[in-house]
């Protein structure tokens, strides 16, 4: 920066500074100032000699106030980065392939294929009345479809036999619901498909459950199979419906440890239809729970221990609601697969 | 098709795994069977968020009912954490319903921020911490803290500079199930009996 400066032509108007001035505050000529000093002194000189002044150059090269701090932020504003791909490359630095895929599971399949539909009444009637010795007849034997898949399975797993596999299946399903209340994840995972696993425990992260087999009721006994292939020819999931009639007691606990759901003390008679599935083909894999089928005439679950709100009927801005007159809608009885 | 097990699954696990060190200090001897994998918390939540995570063990029938506790904030708010102090004492101890209607006519920038803040919390109260009644909370505690600035320059005369703060604050607010406890009331004549016997109470000690 070039200034005009007073002090070179009138010396007299130099003013001094003093020492314990503060930085910030110091004037542009600060750092001239020992320049000027010297300028001054041969000029005196030069005067108290010949009496002769040297105009020296009217305009000065002068630096700018020194900004002691800058923000961070001062230099990025209109800064726009040419390529920061080009240098990294140039750097040498290597980025591994992305591949952009969507991860498939193929240990397990995506639901109840050809789900078992079963009778309305099972359960209620007792299996020495005539009506529950039909019902009992009413066997896998009648069903073809199940007798194709369970010689299926057996090409693949030669001691399959339906026999065993019911009480395995029990076996399975009991090992699952404990390694549940656990939280024990690897086991929970060997026990129980991918498909399964979040809807076991969905919500259950910071609850605690309390779970326990009482007794069985009924053997169990295996109801329907089927083997569904997947994708490609071959590719062979074994799928075997397993009826279970038993007492269980549930007390599910919220995060503050308050009882939200069931209770320890009162079992209750549970007739549960188990879907347990296998990967045929891989010869590492073990039967797993893969889902549960609650038929529609199912008689409905125990409200939870909390006063909830139903929504209301969507109103007009002129309508009033009419609370005696309202119906609550009930769902609607559908089988479907848990 | 072949079930995907992708985003949900592994953030499942990933959840549960970081939940699982705050569950092994809680939860009595059950915890022996879990397997103790170091699973990484997630990087985006701080300290008061993380109170949300606590899991008490069940309550026996005869020990009187525990009330629900949630924490709630917010980030990086674009107001001064002093003026936010003044609407955050305001509502200290206030039931939610009444806090809510007092941010609702409140002239300040930080009310506004303050009742989404509160809405929020409420919500995740009965959705997630199974709160019975949304209008039985009340807050426990309030109050604010200092976010990251962002610091520029304020030109001033003769060349001279001052560094500027864009001020952020964060607020933080904890609603307890129940009713609001009714402050103590001390009037003057119980100040000035506590006075007295503070006074009677002189005595020289090891003396003869």
């Amino acid at each position: 920066m070039w200034c005009f400066k007073p002090e070179r032509i009138f010396p007299e108007a130099a003013f001094h500074f003093p020492d314990n001035w503060v930085k910030m505050a110091t004037s542009i000529t600060r750092t001239f100032g020992s320049l000027r000093i010297v300028a001054r002194r041969s000029l005196k000189n030069a005067e108290v000699a010949l009496n002769v002044r040297h105009p020296g150059p009217l305009f000065l090269p002068v630096r700018t106030k020194k900004r002691y701090f800058i923000p961070p932020a001062v230099g990025l504003k209109g800064k726009k980065e040419e390529n920061p791909e080009a240098k990294a490359r140039a750097a040498g630095i290597v980025f591994r392939q992305q591949y952009l895929e969507r991860p498939i599971n193929i240990a397990c399949s995506a639901g109840v294929f050809d789900p078992y539909i079963p009778p309305e009444g099972d359960a209620r009637l007792s299996t020495l009345s005539k009506e529950g010795l039909r019902q009992r007849t009413e066997q896998i034997r009648q069903s073809a479809a199940s007798q194709l898949a369970i010689r299926k399975i057996k090409d693949y797993d030669s001691q399959f036999s339906t026999k065993t596999f019911a009480e395995q299946a029990q076996e399975i399903f009991i090992e699952a619901h404990n390694a549940l209340t656990h939280f024990n994840k690897e086991k929970l995972h060997s026990l129980v498909t991918e498909r399964c696993y979040p809807e076991m425990t969905r919500g259950n992260r910071y609850k605690t459950i309390r779970w326990r087999f009482v007794e069985s009721l009924e053997p169990p006994r295996v109801v329907h199979a089927r083997c569904p292939d997947m994708v490609t020819k071959g590719n062979l999931y074994g799928q075997v419906t397993v009826r279970m009639h038993s007492k269980q007691t549930v007390a599910i606990y919220d995060r503050f440890g308050r009882l939200m759901l069931g209770s320890e003390e009162q079992p209750k008679d549970v007739l549960e239809y188990l879907v347990i599935e296998r990967h045929l083909v891989n010869p590492y894999s073990r039967w797993r729970l893969h889902g549960k089928i609650v038929p529609s005439w199912a008689p409905p679950k125990d409200p939870i221990i909390k006063t909830v709100a139903i929504p209301g009927p969507d109103l007009k801005p002129w309508e009033e609601f009419d609370a005696f007159n309202y119906e609550i809608p009930k769902p609607a009885a559908v089988q479907w697969n848990k | 098709m072949a079930a995907t097990m992708s985003g949900r699954g592994v953030a499942f696990i990933r959840s549960i795994g970081g939940s699982l060190h705050l569950r092994l200090q809680v939860l009595g001897g059950a915890s022996q069977q879990l397997s103790c994998l170091h699973t990484s918390v997630s990087l985006n939540e701080k300290h008061w968020e993380k109170n949300n995570r606590k899991v008490y063990p069940p309550q026996l029938p005869d020990e009187p009912r525990r009330p629900a506790e949630v924490y709630h904030s917010r980030r990086q708010i674009k107001y001064s954490k002093d003026k936010m102090w003044y609407l955050a004492k305001m509502i200290r101890g206030m039931s939610i319903d009444e806090a809510i209607a007092q941010l609702e006519f409140n002239d300040k920038k930080g009310a506004k921020v303050m009742r989404e803040v509160l809405l929020e919390a409420q919500e995740m109260a009965v959705k997630n911490h199974n709160v019975e009644y949304k209008s039985n909370l009340y807050v426990a505690e309030s109050f604010s803290g200092k976010g990251k600035y962002l610091k520029r320059i304020r030109y001033h005369g003769r060349g001279m500079f001052g560094i500027m703060d864009k001020v952020y604050c964060h607020y933080f607010v904890k609603l307890v199930e129940g009713l609001p406890p009714k402050p103590e009331e001390r009037t003057g004549f119980d100040q000035a009996k506590e006075y007295v016997q503070g006074l009677k109470n002189r005595t020289i000690i090891h003396s003869l």
